[in-house]
């Protein structure tokens, strides 16, 4: 089982099993993607207002999202875990909301357009995430609680300020700063300049 | 602006779609909208977890094995997709949605109308001016292609502009490019010039 200390300092095995998904549907790197990720979501989940019924729901579909789409996975773009995290997010909001099922099938194909394969840059890749990861564990505990109860317990900017007293313009000035440094470390990356020339060219 | 509307958790599908056009408009909302997603995945790499029920794989397994991948390709060609993110695109590739017309100006449900909320893809012909009108609830409205200008300014591709009831105003299409746009709403707009009472009962 792989634990979250030796994640940074190997290859992320997750690549490789989202690539072995896509390339000849293995079954044993979807279980071990499940094995790692499932009572992660379902702990993210029922933090996020979900009960355990609806949480179970949740997983299963984001499984199935991660088996039909796994060629959709870009390891230039994001981590295994922020791919998986974003797909769960979108399926929890269709399932809450009960909405038409094809929107956000859609949607999670859409996060990350496919781009050509940079399988070989992988290792570098992983060092952009690790620094992000790297920045957030070197963090205040007080600031990482702040971007914590925003983007994995879902609140609002008006919520955290009354949970922890600590002015509105506060709570979003630093949020916005610790977001704005990893968008930085994000964009250090050259890819990332490809990614957005070809979404121009798109919208143009 | 587009911070706080990119870092407020979403809860229903309007909202969702509307984020994620947002975050691909524009290359800075874009790299802001990774970096939050990062620190999603971040947590989900570190929060605790919680054991799942016993047949949860063999339920995962069995919905993945008989799930097939649909392709999103369409061969169909709107050029109107062509100016809007792939998010939207991929949505009305198999969500039809019906074009009302207003003179100059076309208007299309993207979403089924739920709690008050709308989200809509207005269509500005070059030149077009909409008839002045306040906004019944707040409105966000974001700039996908071309531009227009009112009483206040002028708004480019990837601004948003965010309008309450006391907000009256007339906009008017850029003369080349028109402008196409994708408005949020909680409430129903409302018509106050000349031909307002007409104008209400028509788009409401």
């Amino acid at each position: 089982m792989v634990t979250g200390d030796n994640m940074g300092k190997v290859k992320n095995p997750f690549v490789d099993a989202l690539k072995n998904i896509a390339e000849r549907q293995d079954i044993g790197s979807f279980k071990k993607i499940f094995d790692y990720f499932g009572p992660r979501l379902k702990s993210f989940l029922m933090k996020s207002g979900a009960d355990e019924a609806i949480a179970e729901e949740i997983i299963q579909e984001t499984m199935t999202i991660i088996w039909t789409k796994a060629d959709y996975y870009d390891s230039s773009v994001a981590s295994p875990s922020t791919w998986i995290y974003t797909i769960a997010r979108n399926k929890k909001i269709d399932i809450l909301r009960k909405t038409r099922k094809a929107i956000l099938e859609d949607i999670d194909t859409a996060i990350l357009p496919p781009l050509e394969s940079k399988a070989d840059e992988n290792i570098e890749h992983d060092q952009k995430f690790e620094m992000i990861a790297k920045y957030l564990d070197d963090l205040p505990k007080d600031q990482l609680d702040l971007l914590k109860m925003n983007f994995f317990e879902e609140k609002s900017h008006g919520e955290i300020a009354e949970i922890t007293k600590i002015p509105l313009g506060t709570v979003k000035s630093r949020i916005r700063l610790a977001l704005e440094k990893i968008r930085g470390k994000l964009e250090q990356d050259g890819n990332m300049v490809n990614l957005i020339s070809s979404n121009e060219s798109m919208v143009n | 602006m587009t911070f706080e509307i990119l870092s407020t958790p979403v809860d229903s599908a309007a909202s969702l779609l509307f984020q994620r056009c947002l975050a691909e408009v524009d290359h800075e909302n874009r790299l802001l909208n990774s970096a939050m997603n990062e620190v999603g995945g971040y947590f989900l790499n570190k929060t605790d977890e919680i054991s799942l029920s016993n047949n949860l794989w063999d339920k995962v397994l069995d919905q993945a094995k008989n799930v097939k991948s649909h392709s999103i390709i369409d061969e169909e060609y709107d050029p109107l997709l062509d100016h809007l993110p792939v998010t939207l695109k991929s949505h009305l590739k198999i969500n039809k949605v019906k074009w009302k017309s207003f003179k100059d100006v076309k208007v299309a449900s993207i979403l089924p109308k739920e709690n008050n909320e709308k989200l809509e893809l207005i269509h500005v012909m070059p030149g077009a001016k909409i008839p002045q009108h306040t906004h019944e609830g707040n409105e966000s409205f974001l700039v996908l292609h071309g531009s227009y200008s009112d009483e206040y300014g002028s708004y480019k591709q990837g601004s948003v502009q965010v309008r309450s009831d006391d907000h009256n105003h007339t906009p008017v299409g850029h003369a080349q490019t028109g402008c196409i746009g994708l408005a949020y709403t909680h409430g129903k707009i409302k018509f106050s010039g000349k031909f307002g009472k007409l104008l209400n009962l028509i788009a409401n």
